[in-house]
């Protein structure tokens, strides 16, 4: 295992550091990160590395095949246009997790903020806690697994991809353009396997799916403005 | 005999106010649809052109150039200010961002071929990075927008330029728009979306909300290619002191600025003629703001919107910009006869078509030849005012050698009025 100290690094500093931890010996372990941005961007090297404290922002930004593990919070868009590999964040993050991921496993084992997963287009995104409004907004593939709270508007103008959540009210918190749904028997096997290899405690018979709407074609306010003359009455006296 | 004939003569009106042809089919489709509508290809009002400036000969007081034994040098570095690999081409004209998708695969495949035929750059436009025109391609400059639609790591990896993209001149603030009759199963597969379905993508970056997030992704993106590729920002002309500011602020190398004449492959008729404003008063603005700065010799600066002649290319590069995209000329050049029905799907010439017999009216050599002779002809044109200027750079033409000829262009750009030393309005480098 190297050991970084990441108190006098610049991120680039950093960066190079981390590939050639990797190199040597396979395992990374970063201390005093003190919120830096941009930590593991584009790691494309087999190996794991531990974040010991919490990150800033665009942390794995388009990680493919590491493993990265932060012991803390992460900062806003954690993971974005990740390509391979596991983000694992122990504690909570800001919004914008995973978003435009097109492949690898997030798992976020607090809550995390909204907008998580927007326009992702394949891969895994486990919230293990709550989740802010607009999750999984414009999902164009892959699975966001919600096993706390959700937010309003979830799955707002997806195109593909399935959301998977056990929130009793999810009913009233769907974006337009998608329908709840029950979970397949293969679906549930990947849950159950995704919750095994990630130690999260949970059943996959609990949890329904938020799938797009099969008709394929949108339809949006902007088409069909809303006007309601019925409210808007003369005063009476 | 009075040979006069008397007759009842009735006057004949003519609209030409308010109430012409257009405005009435306007509301009359309004009337039967209840929705805006939709077309393709730009802007078809009135707006300034870069024809209101004169350029000024050399004759006494300087030297001209042999327009046909003595050199003017066209070629452009673009993006020097931090990349560490800038962007070297032989002539400041590149192909401007038009995706795959919205033009068909033998389009894009010609535009990219004469790039190679003249040594410029062409941008992928939205949904993704066709393998085609990458081979084919001299330099490839790449779009990141908000859709992300057939993006990846590997399409930054093959990029000798980034652009973040932010708005287009034609629709800015608009998210982009495919009509579903153009996403057929192989635009769908590419951009990894459903067959046939009409796309209303992402108006906003899901990955850097605000100036300042935008500060850390361009620190992002410099880790991630390792501070070689120079990166872009294309705005639409707006607020462009504001815009410019910040993009310069956020730490890009250059600027690729879209006016209202931008063109599209569909937008709303609503945001093409009312959004944004004209390229030549944003030029302006661009450089006066990068000049405030301190910046105008490292941040370089590509206007695109309604670009047409190697005049428009001298008196932009005369104003301060480094370079200009061409998109709507380049369809021209090809075949396109601007018909703006785009965004139908059906366009016969094989350009904005995803249909398989169209398509295959489009001869490829054959239009990238025409592309390429566009470019080399218009750059003789722009190197030939040079000449007369007395330039031996193309980009030494400056703002010096500009006159306008309208008070509307002297007012809007701060070059003096034609015959005076007179300026209405802001100055823009002139000594009063």
């Amino acid at each position: 295992m190297e050991h970084i100290n990441a108190a006098d690094l610049s991120t680039s500093e950093l960066n190079k550091k981390i590939i050639q931890g990797l190199k040597a010996g396979g395992e990374v372990s970063i201390q005093n990160p003190h919120s830096m941005h941009n930590i593991a961007t584009g790691l494309s090297r087999p190996g794991t590395v531990t974040i010991q404290g919490s990150t800033g922002f665009y942390t794995g930004g388009f990680l493919e095949g590491s493993t990265v593990i932060i012991e803390g919070n992460a900062g806003w868009y954690v993971g974005d246009n990740m390509m391979d590999g596991e983000l694992l964040i122990r504690k909570n993050t800001g919004c914008n997790a995973g978003t435009y991921l097109s492949g690898g496993t997030v798992v976020i084992y607090g809550s995390t903020g909204s907008r998580v997963g927007y326009g992702m287009k394949g891969g895994t995104i486990i919230v293990c806690g709550s989740v802010g409004a607009w999750a999984g907004q414009m999902t164009l593939g892959g699975k966001l697994i919600v096993l706390g709270k959700l937010g309003a508007d979830i799955g707002e103008s997806m195109y593909r991809g399935a959301i998977f959540v056990r929130d009793k009210d999810a009913e009233k918190k769907l974006g337009s353009n998608v329908f709840l749904d029950h979970i397949q028997a293969g679906e549930a096997r990947e849950l159950e396997e995704l919750f095994k290899r990630y130690g999260i405690d949970a059943k996959s018979e609990a949890f329904q799916v938020i799938r797009p709407l099969p008709s394929g074609r949108h339809s949006y306010a902007l088409f069909n403005p809303e006007l309601k003359p019925e409210l808007a009455q003369k005063m009476r006296s | 005999m009075n040979s006069t004939i008397k007759k009842d003569v009735e006057p004949k009106d003519v609209q030409h106010g308010i109430w012409n042809k257009e405005t009435i089919s306007e509301i009359d489709y309004k009337a039967g649809a209840g929705k805006h509508r939709i077309r393709g290809c730009g802007a078809t009002r009135y707006m300034p052109t870069f024809d209101d400036l004169m350029v000024l000969p050399s004759q006494l007081s300087r030297m001209s150039l042999d327009t046909y034994r003595e050199d003017c040098d066209t070629r452009t570095v673009l993006g020097k200010r931090t990349a560490t690999r800038p962007l070297v081409i032989e002539t400041p004209i590149m192909i401007a961002g038009m995706s795959y998708g919205a033009l068909s695969k033998e389009a894009k495949i010609a535009l990219a071929k004469a790039t190679a035929l003249t040594g410029t750059v062409i941008s992928n436009g939205e949904g993704g990075l066709l393998p085609e025109e990458l081979e084919n391609s001299y330099r490839q400059s790449v779009q990141i927008l908000p859709s992300r639609f057939g993006f990846s790591k590997r399409n930054i990896e093959a990029a000798d330029m980034l652009e973040f993209l932010v708005g287009i001149g034609a629709k800015p603030g608009l998210s982009g728009h495919l009509m579903g009759n153009k996403i057929t199963k192989e635009i769908a597969e590419f951009r990894q979306l459903p067959v046939g379905i009409d796309l209303h993508s992402h108006p906003r970056h899901g990955d850097a909300f605000g100036a300042d997030d935008l500060v850390v992704k361009m620190e992002q993106l410099r880790e991630l290619t390792h501070g070689e590729v120079p990166i872009f920002m294309k705005i639409a002309a707006g607020r462009v002191r504001d815009d410019v500011k910040i993009a310069v602020k956020v730490g890009v190398d250059g600027i690729i600025l879209d006016g209202a004449q931008g063109g599209t492959g569909a937008a709303p008729v609503m945001a093409t003629r009312h959004l944004g404003i004209p390229t030549m008063p944003a030029l302006v603005q661009a450089v006066r703001t990068l000049e405030e700065m301190g910046v105008k010799d490292e941040v370089s600066l590509i206007v695109s919107g309604g670009v047409t002649d190697g005049a428009d290319l001298a008196k932009v590069i005369a104003i301060g910009a480094d370079a200009v995209a061409i998109g709507t000329g380049a369809m021209v050049a090809m075949g396109c006869r601007v018909c703006l029905r785009c965004h139908t799907g059906k366009c016969g010439f094989g350009i904005g078509t995803q249909n398989p017999e169209f398509r295959k009216r489009l001869d490829i050599d054959g239009a990238a030849e025409r592309v390429a002779n566009y470019i080399k002809a218009m750059t003789a044109e722009a190197v030939l005012l040079a000449k007369a200027a007395g330039k031996t750079r193309l980009k030494n033409l400056e703002r010096e050698d500009l006159r306008s000829i309208t008070l509307e262009a002297c007012a809007m750009t701060g070059i003096p009025l034609v015959g005076s030393n007179y300026v209405f309005g802001e100055r823009f480098g002139f000594e009063s």
